[in-house]
């Protein structure tokens, strides 16, 4: 057939970034830049005790100041709020005021929003505020949260759990008696979150004729921005528009509505002129949420071969002080105890689960959600087991992984993952990063007295999860679909809008591709458009590894409406049947005789402005609307191996990371560039989590963790060159069978560490290593217990 | 309020700012020149940083009036008209960059280095680029976009 | 994260730069590279009513060789230390720490009267002065005087300058460019140090007969280690005697545990960075050892 003028895919090839231009040269509009005609700057007067009542806030010195027009208090918005309410039984809800009223619940908290000229009058109007605060005892650990005689934080609520969860597989304690051998691990991870380069911000506008408010704000779900203002504002959801414009990172921290944006928006109404505020890096540090502060005890029942017959588990997740929007106070333990048992054949399964409240900065999500921790649950239980039946830690691992023959595998927690190929990205990896030879070196290495160790993670990464999955989470806004519109122009231009956004995960570019190849043309003349709640009708945003499955899905649904309609006008033209038209490099031809022709160009500008040429029926529009959820809703399962050697200094304690290979399987790749970079980027924030990254409290409360010298997240020394290599098991679910791959580079780091150290320092001893970061602190503990103990291998 | 005379990306600019305003400040609000970036205002991202009479600095630990009758040099001034400066194209090529938030501040940073006109390692480039924090890539691709530019005239300049 | 309003001077001669000290009176600052006090303005952790800038005061950025000391001015810069070919030389010391400092950018601006008058505990410059038995010259209004490095450091953040005093420049010992030391335990490069060791020695046939070890980050000044000194003094310049020296580093130290390190992990890494700079001071292929 005459395929010889089809255009190369772009769907799997090495792509370069159509949004890369603008950033290269500066050209990129982020929050920040944003100027509007009389547009004023605020700053938050913040919390400085954890917890107290607020008994005065004295706003006469910072409004006696010259070019400070406005200073807000908490009675000034007491009618709004912010508050999200799970559907989970038992959920004791908290509403976090907009500016604290009468209690201060952690350090950051907005007490008192100051209007001037500029940052800097806002930041002296600031500083004269007088705040008075009777301080509280505050409640700053899970043991103070959950005693029986704490002070609840909330008023009307019976202690401080936010929820209690349980979950129990029927015959779960037979199983347990029939294995022989049972390991318990407790486990904690530290407190860091996602820590974007740009801070957040926004921009608000109030429009008095219209009655519309527009926020530009830093924020990876614009729609979802957008039902939370009309419920914390108080308005229906048509008179607000969101725009989020280029951003600069989010991780989930920009996933959220905070209390700044609605702030900003009744200032502007209010005071009729735009408000912008940007949050200063220290501020970040304590306002913007938190995340990954797991306790997890789990215990393996498992048999003589080293295979898992139950696993039992109780999570517990510091939440801070506030229930946040959307995710609400139990999204991470949830996905914690439904994610545990993680990519092995376990059958039998019990779970407990409770998220708590505390004084700290509330808790948001932090790429990932939840599953760093339980894969370093599970994982650390894994290499438990291979040591105490002496089994090497890939042996016990091919024993209990998931087979291609157990797909589908409905999980004791009620995940179905749908396909993957674990054993053989781990045996990849072995390969990819020649094991053999790293235990070689190993060897060497400790003959001359250096502490190496090597650490290996199969892991399955759930992705592009809907409707069904976000339904039992608890969630009162369910994330399910994508919206993407496909539009041609009579240029012949295709402009896609779509309800997901991009803040550097390519998708402005894989869109295109999908969308340049289902329409036949170059990447080019295919437009994206993104984090405007005007552009398109709903959508939930980017988050949760989602985006390329749904929003791809979505656009491949609209431009093959797109196509057709070309396909139609353009058989009319060629005097031939539909069906017969083919479509590519931009053009459409009768197939079999490529000189029967016509441009796509051409057909768009006919279809446009000279409506007396389209076929009956046909109306003069190439545009489509399309959404998608990839039933059934349960997700693509992306699965990996990773495999790191880390080397310990014994007398510090440091621990470098020398070398980190991944086997990755994502399915079809849409841009294997794109999908490196996001590995990439995901391990480097892994590492943070396994030897840098924590929030540090005083016993008051008192955060001190708010610098960049002493919240550590890693630079380029830290972090090693990687080798990389991919498996593609397409998911049955979903359109192409993409799956997503977002998040998966950011789980597994802190067990593959950990294990790694483990290793390293076993000729001392060995220890259990249960405890992140691994600052070199920790590590030294670590050695010095192993020493203690003795008896190495 | 006092008046400085700078030179920005080849232009002579003539301004009033007060004591206490920061250059990145200058640079961006009064200059709208919003490419360099500001991340953490103490000194510690590197998303900020431009040349100041060719060395790299920290525009936010960097007062405007300090740079009375210097020259500036920022993202703005690498690419010429349509065309990308190398050093920009190979972060392109590359894939260097993610959000783009942090990369004003390496491409400036890498441009120091590649007027230096020299050899580097991988961990050299490491070490001498360490103090520009990026959070979406992980290093691994900007390090292939730096050595490539040093290599393939990013150098060829200044 | 904006400054305070102040006044700012960029005075053009030293005894313009006093003068204006002198007039804005307690509430003012000098302000040289600002790679310390610009953080501290943005934080509002510092409020002064006036800065005075040293950038336009001429003969500040010297670096000459005189009597057996080396004369560094106060402007000189951490990156034109750490490529001063005098200083290269004769005070290898300063040059290996100088290049230690923060990253390219903050070396670029940062200055080395800018640390010494900063005297944050944990830097690199201060304890290299005292290892070095450096001087600090202070000029007023009214007088010039000079004072030993190890009078000057009093505190944290806190030295024997008085208000209305300007360093105008710091003089080095050169007599330690055969034996010398330099050794940090940082988190991530470019950090601050946790702790850091600067060791000074003079060895004559094997034998130390001068020994100056000087820690930062173990307490509120730059800390000489007399337990340290006292080991080296008179002993051969051996591996057993840098072990020994370190261990009693270790012991004689008091250091305060904060969000970086507990105040045990401090004294531990007294041990493993003393014994490194130690080592690499009695080695006989002095200044080129590798760091470890």
């Amino acid at each position: 057939m005459m395929d010889d003028v089809r255009s190369p895919r772009l769907v799997g090839a090495r792509v370069l970034r159509v949004e890369d231009r603008r950033l290269l040269t500066g050209s990129g509009r982020f929050v920040a830049d944003i100027a509007l005609d009389r547009m004023l700057a605020a700053k938050f007067v913040r919390a400085d005790v954890a917890h107290g009542n607020l008994t005065g806030v004295d706003v006469s010195a910072g409004l006696s100041i010259d070019g400070v027009l406005a200073v807000f208090v908490g009675s000034d918005f007491a009618d709004h709020e912010v508050r999200c309410v799970s559907s989970y039984e038992g959920f004791q809800s908290s509403g976090q005021p907009i500016l604290a009223v009468d209690r201060v619940r952690f350090v950051g908290e907005a007490i008192a929003m100051v209007v001037a000229d500029d940052e800097y009058v806002a930041e002296d109007g600031c500083d004269a505020v007088i705040v008075d605060i009777e301080a509280l005892t505050p409640i700053l650990s899970r043991a103070q949260a959950l005693a029986d005689d704490a002070e609840p934080l909330h008023a009307g609520w019976v202690g401080n759990a936010y929820a209690r969860r349980a979950l129990r597989t029927p015959r779960f304690d037979q199983a347990v008696a029939n294995a022989a051998h049972h390991l318990t691990l407790q486990l904690t991870n530290g407190r860091h979150t996602g820590i974007p380069i740009e801070t957040r911000g926004c921009v608000a506008e109030y429009d008095r004729g219209s009655g519309v408010f527009r926020l530009f704000t830093t924020t990876q779900i614009p729609h979802l921005i957008r039902a939370g203002l009309s419920l914390a504002l108080g308005v229906p959801e048509s008179n607000i528009q969101v725009v989020s414009p280029d951003v600069g990172g989010g991780f989930g921290v920009k996933a959220q509505l905070y209390v700044e944006d609605v702030a900003c928006c009744l200032a502007a109404r209010a005071l009729g002129r735009p408000i912008k505020w940007v949050e200063d890096r220290r501020e970040h540090f304590i306002a913007s949420h938190h995340s990954r502060e797991h306790y997890h005890s789990v215990t393996a029942h498992f048999d003589d071969d080293g295979v898992v017959q139950a696993l039992e588990a109780d999570v517990a997740v510091d939440m801070g002080a506030y229930s946040v929007f959307p995710w609400t106070a139990t999204m991470d333990n949830g996905m914690a105890m439904g994610i545990l048992p993680g990519p092995y054949r376990i059958h039998h399964y019990a779970a407990t689960g409770t998220p708590y409240c505390t004084n700290k900065t509330p808790y948001g999500a932090y790429r990932g959600v939840a599953r760093p921790a339980a894969c370093f649950s599970i994982e650390r239980l894994i290499d438990q087991i291979a040591r105490h039946r002496g089994l090497d830690r890939v042996e016990v691992r091919r024993r209990n992984l998931l087979q291609g023959s157990d797909y589908p595998w409905h999980s004791p927690s009620g995940l179905v993952y749908d396909s993957g190929s674990l054993i053989e990205s781990m045996d990849k990896v072995v390969e990819l990063a020649d094991y053999d030879g790293l235990l070689v070196d190993q060897a060497r290495g400790r003959a001359e007295g250096r502490l190496l160790g090597i650490g290996l993670v199969a892991f399955t990464e759930q992705t592009a999860h809907s409707t069904q999955e976000f339904k039992l989470r608890g969630v009162p806004i369910v994330f399910g679909y994508e919206t993407v519109r496909v539009r041609m122009d009579a240029s012949g231009q295709a402009v896609v809008a779509a309800s997901i956004h991009d803040h550097g995960q390519g998708l402005e570019t894989t869109l295109a591709q999908i969308t340049a190849d289902r329409l036949g043309l170059a990447i080019e003349d295919v437009h994206v458009q993104y984090g405007d709640t005007d552009r398109v009708a709903y959508g939930s945003g980017t988050f949760a590894s989602r985006s390329a499955v749904l929003a791809g899905g979505a656009a491949t649904k609209a431009a093959d409406v797109v196509a057709d309609v070309l396909r139609e006008v353009a058989a009319h033209c060629l005097e031939a049947s539909p069906e017969d038209v083919v479509l590519d490099a931009g053009k459409l031809w009768v197939r079999g005789t490529p000189s029967r022709s016509i441009e796509v160009k051409e057909v768009c500008r006919l279809v446009y402005q000279r409506p007396e040429r389209l076929p009956d029926g046909v109306e003069p529009m190439l545009e489509a609307t399309r959404t998608y959820d990839a039933a059934p809703g349960t997700g693509a399962y992306t699965n990996a191996a990773h495999l790191a050697m880390v080397e310990v200094d014994q007398q510090t304690g440091k621990s470098q990371v020398l070398t980190y290979a991944v086997v990755e399987d994502c399915g079809p790749m849409i841009n294997p560039m794109i999908v490196e970079g996001q590995i990439f980027g995901g391990i480097a924030q892994g590492i943070g989590t396994a030897l840098f990254e924590e929030f540090l409290y005083d016993d008051d409360g008192q955060p001190l963790s708010t610098t960049f010298a002493d919240y550590l997240i890693p630079t380029m020394t830290d972090v090693p060159d990687f080798r990389v290599a991919h498996l593609q098991t397409p998911s049955p679910h979903t359109i192409g069978g993409i799956k997503g791959m977002g998040e998966g580079g950011a789980i597994p780091p802190g067990a593959v560490i950990a294990a790694a150290i483990e290793d390293a320092i076993s000729p001392l001893g060995h220890v259990v290593i249960t405890r992140l970061p691994l600052t070199p602190e920790r590590v030294l503990e670590y050695i010095d217990a192993a020493k203690n103990q003795g008896g190495g291998r | 309020m006092r008046e400085i005379n700078v030179v920005i990306n080849g232009s002579d600019v003539r301004a009033t700012v007060s004591d206490r305003l920061l250059l990145s400040d200058f640079i961006r609000d009064d200059q709208r020149l919003t490419g360099t970036h500001v991340g953490c205002e103490h000194g510690y991202c590197g998303s900020c940083t431009v040349l100041l009479d060719g060395a790299s600095v920290r525009s936010c630990l960097t007062l405007a009036v300090q740079t009375d009758g210097h020259v500036i040099e920022t993202v703005e001034s690498l690419a010429v008209g349509a065309d990308l400066h190398p050093i920009q194209e190979a972060f392109r090529l590359n894939h260097g960059l993610q959000c783009g938030f942090c990369t004003p501040g390496l491409l400036m940073t890498t441009l120091e280095l590649a007027r230096e006109n020299r050899e580097c390692s991988r961990e050299e480039i490491r070490e001498r680029l360490a103090g520009n924090l990026c959070r979406c890539t992980g290093y691994h691709h900007i390090v292939d976009a730096v050595e490539a530019a040093l290599r393939t005239g990013g150098r060829d300049d200044g | 994260m904006k400054p305070c309003p102040f006044r700012y001077h960029a005075p053009t001669s030293m005894e313009a730069a006093t003068g204006a000290l002198a007039l804005a009176g307690d509430d003012a600052l000098v302000m040289s590279g600002g790679q310390s006090l610009m953080p501290m303005l943005n934080m509002r952790l510092a409020r002064p009513s006036d800065v005075i800038d040293l950038r336009a005061v001429p003969d500040l950025g010297h670096v000459e060789v005189r009597d057996g000391m080396v004369d560094v001015g106060a402007m000189v810069t951490h990156r034109a230390a750490e490529t001063d070919a005098l200083i290269a030389t004769n005070l290898p010391l300063a040059h290996r720490a100088a290049g230690m400092i923060g990253f390219r950018a903050i070396r670029n601006r940062g200055t080395v009267g800018g640390s010494i008058a900063h005297a944050d505990p944990a830097a690199e410059w201060p304890a290299v002065l005292v290892a070095l038995d450096g001087h600090v010259t202070l000029q007023s209004a009214t007088a010039v005087r000079t004072i030993s490095s190890d009078e000057f450091f009093v505190s944290v953040f806190t030295t024997a300058k008085l208000p209305g005093e300007i360093i105008t420049g710091l003089s080095f010992s050169a007599r330690f460019a055969q034996h010398w030391g330099f050794a940090e335990f940082q988190r991530r490069t470019g950090d601050f140090a946790i702790v850091a060791a600067a060791v000074a020695c003079q060895v004559s046939e094997s034998v130390i007969t001068e020994a100056r070890v000087v820690l930062a980050g173990v307490g509120s000044t730059p800390v000489r280690c007399a337990a340290a000194e006292a080991v080296l003094l008179g002993r051969a310049a051996t591996a057993e005697t840098a072990a020994a020296a370190a261990a009693a580093a270790r012991d004689e130290v008091d250091p305060i545990g904060d969000v970086h390190a507990s105040a045990d992990y401090r004294r531990r890494l007294v041990f493993s960075e003393t014994h490194r700079a130690i080592s690499q001071a009695l080695s006989p292929r002095v200044g080129d050892l590798a760091h470890a």
